[in-house]
């Protein structure tokens, strides 16, 4: 697998799992789960909300390899005998993969905190 | 051809009356009381209930994590019994936004299979602003609106005043009052023995 997509495989993931922690923190505070989901599903909804803390431990997990892969010197330059391609682009993404892990872990934590 | 035409007669009898079943529990679930600023109609009902162990939900009825309670008490409990001697007073209030309607409580009435329960629908949310006076619900000197909470009164208590008597157990789902000795969090076991506590006192014809 190359480099590429394993970079965007885990930030990819890391934002998946901290969207999924908003709508847990949203599951609780906003009626919207009632219109969508009906009374039984926002109910089964509303069962999984103890997992918010865990979605956004991974997520953070899974940023942390989208860096490591990011930034890591390849295995084939690791003695120094060749210039590794560059990476910017794939850090730019693991850069705006943070940012967006961050403002979805604040909506879910602050929505959680409010009610 | 005879035993064919016996046994559609029985399935449609028994689809009828399944209907018919579904249509009364339906019935049941709409209905609910508007309660007005000094919640008399409540205040009335829960004082004609003296005698038996009475339960008090106040929820939003679109708020998933009401409904969450709502259905962890009906199965730790209220599904259980059909005991007259345990009655469930539900007070819906308008808190998320955008606000819930009273068309919200029917839906919401159908997480609890018990023949004892009422359903009130307090638009201003002044019942909520009196329990919190009632109980003392704060978060270190502020007041926390009382809503998501669940309560279990004793027989012995009355509605004298113009708040709410003070319960036995009040539980509660508030991020607010998280880490509150006072008030715990809902625990629908907790919850349910304290209630089957109380009924277990109770002499077998007490109810009204």
């Amino acid at each position: 697998m190359g480099e590429k997509r394993r970079v965007i495989g885990a930030v990819g993931s890391a934002v998946g799992l901290s969207g999924f922690a908003a709508a847990l923190g949203f599951c609780c505070a906003a009626p919207w789960a009632v219109t969508l989901l009906g009374v039984t599903g926002a109910v089964a909804f509303a069962r999984l909300a103890f997992l918010l803390p865990y979605a956004l431990i991974a997520a953070i997990a899974l940023l942390g390899v989208g860096f490591w892969f990011a930034y890591r010197r390849p295995a084939e330059c690791a003695d120094r005998m060749c210039v590794p391609k560059s990476r910017r682009a794939l850090q730019w993404v693991v850069w705006i993969a943070t940012v967006m892990v961050g403002a979805l872990a604040v909506i879910a934590v602050s929505v959680r905190v409010t009610f | 051809m005879r035993r064919q035409s016996t046994l559609f007669l029985v399935l449609g009898a028994a689809i009828a009356l399944m209907s018919c079943a579904r249509a009364d529990d339906a019935k049941t679930a709409g209905q609910y009381t508007l309660l007005d600023d000094q919640s008399s109609q409540l205040k009335a009902d829960f004082n004609r209930a003296k005698g038996s162990v009475r339960l008090l939900f106040v929820v939003d009825p679109t708020c998933p994590g009401c409904l969450r309670g709502m259905d962890d008490v009906d199965k730790a409990l209220l599904s259980g019994t059909s005991d007259p001697r345990l009655q469930t007073f539900v007070v819906h209030v308008p808190v998320l936004e955008p606000p819930p309607q009273a068309k919200d409580i029917a839906p919401s009435a159908t997480l609890l299979h018990n023949p004892h329960v009422r359903h009130y629908w307090n638009p201003t949310g002044s019942f909520g602003n009196a329990l919190t006076k009632s109980v003392g619900l704060k978060n270190d000197k502020r007041d926390v609106f009382a809503w998501d909470v669940w309560l279990v009164y004793g027989p012995e208590a009355t509605w004298d005043g113009d708040l709410p008597p003070r319960p036995q157990l009040l539980m509660h789902q508030l991020w607010a009052l998280e880490g509150s000795k006072e008030f715990p969090h809902l625990d629908r076991a907790v919850f349910a023995k304290k209630a089957r506590e109380l009924l277990a006192k109770l002499p077998p014809q007490a109810a009204k």
